[in-house]
């Protein structure tokens, strides 16, 4: 643990946006954030992923000061700030339901955090143009919340976060309520400000493809626990735990228990065969302990060459045609479905009902112990 | 099932008994008072010679005017109390008090006191009030007074004891229903755009129970200015308010006069709602 002097209200240390240090947060016998540790650099977007119930948002609402952490720091651009409200963090939040006031106008609503600050009235009056348009909702300034679309809300939450030009600006599922047609260009214009404003993001959401289209940072969470912290293209191409790999799509996990290790080799038994999987560094599991791996759908090849050891047998079950790729859902023997990705030029469709034996390169497996944790 | 359109004569005739019943109970009744407060003989005769002679008198009394005004005073008196606790009570209750059990449960020890009949209420409270009364007897035991206090019973401190214990409820609940309708995260939002607790309630809290706090504070004037019962219990015959003297008068067979103050006390409790409703659109009650 770093952090030597729990007492000290600033950081020896060049300032990160945010650090938590072994945050806890309980909700009676609920255990809503375990033990979590997570540093934000500035300017960093970083994305919490997670089904609904793993922590996500109450970890976004520890950082706002909404949430009272039980054990653990919760540092802000090198200040300690356990014990300061929200209204004196650092911070801007931007609500799931976008929490716009309903007896306010756009032009009032937007000029709220300034007029909190005790901001000139003049100037207030100004800052609120400008903002007003940059985001292009000038001609709302006089409307009531009630009488804007989802996107117009969006946007008027959006500015009315932004305007007091906040450290780390906090989003809970940003897009999670707008029409599915409107995500996309949403999605991208947020991180268009956030680049050109350089602030940092904390961007709470449940969809992978948000996370990983967006983040510089993602960071997987369950049951409380943070299953892994990475670039978006190291957590899909190396998920650390069972967990990630079976969240993240994409990803076929098999479990089973070690046969035998070879060097740097492990034979997993499972109920549809033999495998062999790279051991890892550290701590290689004993004979009989149950592991799992995880091969990825597109590393899958239905012409398997001397270097794909590993084969399987299976039923073609559906097919989704997406254009460059073909994603095919398959039956093992057991019953158990598995993914597999087929570039579309030059490969033959594979038919319902049709067996194929799949296979695929050890190294391209990743071995997960239970203990990994985050299952 | 058909659904009913908003301009079909089926939905005038659904209105019909409630209506007729209406008009019967409530609306001919009352153009009755007017008529008889327009009498200037004493007994009635369809012939006798509508005058304003009664309002002269009414007015030409100034015990009866100040009375007038002592009933007005004791609502806004009444009102300012019960919308500082009534509002606290409901802030309590709905924001404070996570748990839904347990809110309901205070609610219902709110409403204890009302599974007994309005008289036995105000019965009870004489017992607390007297110069051996539970008050006194309990001032006592502390310390506070070393001899028992007899401004309590037959006082006006002791009708507006009383009173609050009554209508209080009456404020709680309106807002309580459009606190409920708040959500919480407008508080959390304007906490993280920099407003203190105090600023968010004034700002963001207080302008969005504003509806409640209205059709409380109607429901509070109306009742009060209607109030005889407490002042005539506990009050004892030293003091009054408008509708003790209404009831006096009736009994002494004067009814023009007695419909007189009928009739004002019906116009200021008018006007009283409608200066209460310019303030807020009720109609946007649970909107928010």
């Amino acid at each position: 643990m770093t952090g030597p002097e729990p007492d000290a209200t600033t950081s020896p240390m060049p300032a990160h946006d945010l650090e938590l240090k072994r945050v806890t947060k309980r909700f009676g016998d609920f255990v809503a954030v375990h033990d979590l540790s997570l540093v934000v650099e500035p300017g960093q977007l970083v994305c919490l992923l997670g089904p609904s119930g793993c922590g996500k948002t109450t970890t976004l609402r520890l950082v706002a000061g909404l949430e009272e952490a039980d054990a653990g720091e919760i540092w802000i651009a090198g200040r300690r700030v356990n014990a300061t409200p929200p209204w004196q963090r650092d911070i801007a939040m931007m609500f799931q339901d976008f929490a716009l006031f309903p007896h306010m106008t756009v032009g009032r609503q937007v000029g709220f955090g300034l007029e909190m600050l005790r901001r000139p009235k003049e100037a207030i009056r100004r800052r609120v143009r400008e903002v007003l348009t940059t985001f292009e909702i000038a001609d709302l300034a006089v409307r009531k919340p009630d009488t804007l679309s989802g996107g117009q809300r969006q946007r008027v939450a959006l500015a009315r976060a932004l305007i007091t030009e906040p450290r780390i600006l906090l989003l809970d599922e940003p897009i999670g309520s707008l029409d599915f047609s409107l995500r996309e260009a949403v999605m991208l214009e947020l991180k268009d400000v956030q680049r050109r404003l350089g602030i940092s993001f904390i961007w709470v959401t449940h969809d992978q493809n948000e996370a990983f289209s967006l983040g510089d940072k993602v960071v997987v969470m369950n049951h409380a626990r943070i299953g892994q912290v990475g670039r978006p293209e190291e957590i899909f191409e190396r998920p650390s735990t069972r967990f990630v790999a079976s969240f993240v799509q994409g990803h076929n996990v098999l479990d089973g228990a070690v046969e035998s290790v070879e060097g740097a080799e492990v034979r997993v038994h499972t109920p549809v065969g033999g495998f062999v999987v790279p051991a890892r560094e550290t701590a290689p599991p004993s004979p009989g302990a149950p592991v799992s791996f995880s091969v990825r759908a597109a590393q899958l090849t239905e012409r398997p060459g001397v270097e794909h050891r590993n084969r399987v047998c299976a039923t073609c079950h559906a097919v989704e045609y997406l254009g460059s790729v073909r994603r095919y859902d398959l039956r093992l023997e057991d019953g158990r479905s598995m993914k597999y990705e087929q570039f579309a030029a030059g490969a033959a469709r594979i038919a319902e009902g049709e067996q194929v034996t799949l296979g695929w390169r050890p190294e391209d497996a990743v071995l997960h112990l239970p203990a990994d944790g985050g299952a | 099932m058909s659904t009913l359109h908003a301009r079909s004569p089926l939905g005038y005739l659904l209105a019909l008994p409630a209506s007729l019943w209406m008009l019967a109970a409530l609306v001919v009744p009352t153009l009755f008072i007017v008529w008889v407060s327009f009498w200037a003989t004493r007994t009635f005769s369809l012939s006798s010679p509508l005058a304003l002679v009664n309002y002269a008198k009414f007015f030409g009394r100034s015990t009866y005017v100040k009375l007038l005004v002592d009933t007005v005073q004791q609502s806004l008196l009444l009102m300012a109390i019960t919308l500082v606790l009534g509002y606290c009570i409901a802030y309590f209750i709905v924001v404070k008090v996570r748990r839904p059990a347990l809110q309901l449960g205070l609610f219902l020890v709110l409403v204890i006191p009302f599974w007994t009949s309005a008289l036995i209420r105000t019965i009870a409270w004489i017992p607390f009030l007297g110069v051996t009364g539970v008050i006194n007897q309990a001032l006592l035991f502390l310390g506070v007074i070393d001899k028992p206090v007899s401004a309590f019973l037959y006082s006006r401190t002791g009708i507006t004891l009383a009173q609050v214990s009554f209508y209080t409820l009456l404020a709680t609940g309106p807002v309580a229903y459009t606190l409920r309708n708040v959500p919480p995260s407008l508080r959390e939002a304007a906490q993280c755009l920099k407003a203190t607790p105090l600023r968010v309630f004034w700002r963001i809290t207080f302008p969005l129970t504003l509806p409640g706090v209205v059709i409380g504070q109607i429901l509070v004037f109306l009742n009060v200015m209607a109030d005889f019962a407490t002042a005539s219990a506990i009050g004892g015959n030293k003091y009054a308010f408008l509708g003790n003297l209404v009831i006096l008068l009736y009994d002494s067979g004067q009814l023009p006069c007695a419909s007189v103050i009928a009739v004002l006390l019906m116009l200021s409790m008018l006007g009283g709602v409608a200066v209460l409703l310019k303030m807020v659109d009720i109609r946007r009650l649970g909107v928010a």
